[in-house]
């Protein structure tokens, strides 16, 4: 099966969402792209994932605007952060 | 359509929700800005949206679904784009013309748009907005006029080449 197509923001956190059910489970075999899927689907709904398609006419995945400047102002706030210290 | 996801990810109706928050977001940041070209930002937003739709299979669908969403009722088959427009922009600054307008260039940019080309830049190198709609009514208006020449050919032809016949039969 092919990999979800998404844009790097969305695969580091499928990544993520992946490491930390390998940490959780018992037992249970999730593969990553059962794990990329439900992410998706629930970022989706809060509106921080939407689908397009890419320029080889594949439904892909990417992060929403609202998604980006919420992780840019974390990036920021970090960065303020690290100045203080 | 070239591409269907290579897993099936359902899409709810809170994702359709987010979706048309997302679009009226776009439309409010056109409405505060002052850049003219700010529409092209709300256009692209309803064209990707349409354009997965699409791909997908199910655009009149799910146009029809946001249209329910939003209290809208129609007894036709929506057109995606207009349905969209209708949905998230605000109707006392689009009014039934404008609508048409966009949901024409866009329809335009579905047929011979690059995948690669932004939006904007498309529109803009075929001459705006206001061209981009007439493109496809032009279009559109020939295409009727060569679908509708064939059949009359078609009807015309016997009734000369009888004439003919009857022509040479008594001359």
């Amino acid at each position: 099966m092919m990999p979800i197509p998404m844009d790097e923001i969305l695969t580091e956190l499928s990544d993520q969402a992946f490491e930390a059910s390998r940490l959780r489970r018992i037992g249970v075999h999730t593969t990553p792209d059962q794990v990329s899927a439900e992410m998706l689907v629930e970022l989706e709904a809060a509106g921080d994932a939407m689908r397009f398609v890419d320029a080889d006419g594949r439904i892909a995945w990417k992060a929403t605007p609202r998604l980006c400047d919420h992780l840019r102002d974390l990036e920021r706030d970090a960065q303020d952060d690290l100045e203080d210290v | 359509m070239p591409g269907r996801e290579p897993t099936t990810i359902p899409s709810s109706i809170e994702a359709m929700r987010a979706s048309l928050l997302r679009l009226e977001g776009e439309w409010e940041t056109v409405q505060a800005s002052r850049n003219r070209d700010a529409i092209y930002g709300y256009l692209t937003a309803v064209f990707e949206l349409v354009s997965w739709w699409a791909t997908d299979g199910r655009a009149v669908a799910r146009a029809g679904r946001a249209l329910h969403l939003r209290g809208h009722h129609s007894d036709r088959e929506p057109e995606p784009f207009a349905a969209l427009i209708l949905c998230t922009a605000d109707r006392d600054q689009v009014d039934d013309r404008t609508r048409s307008k966009w949901s024409r260039v866009l329809r335009y940019a579905a047929e011979f748009k690059d995948p690669d080309e932004p939006l904007g830049d498309f529109i803009r190198r075929k001459g705006g907005i206001n061209r981009c709609a007439s493109r496809l009514s032009r279009q559109r208006r020939l295409g009727k006029q060569y679908q509708g020449a064939q059949p009359n050919e078609i009807a015309c032809k016997p009734p000369i080449l009888l004439t003919h016949f009857w022509f040479r039969q008594n001359n």
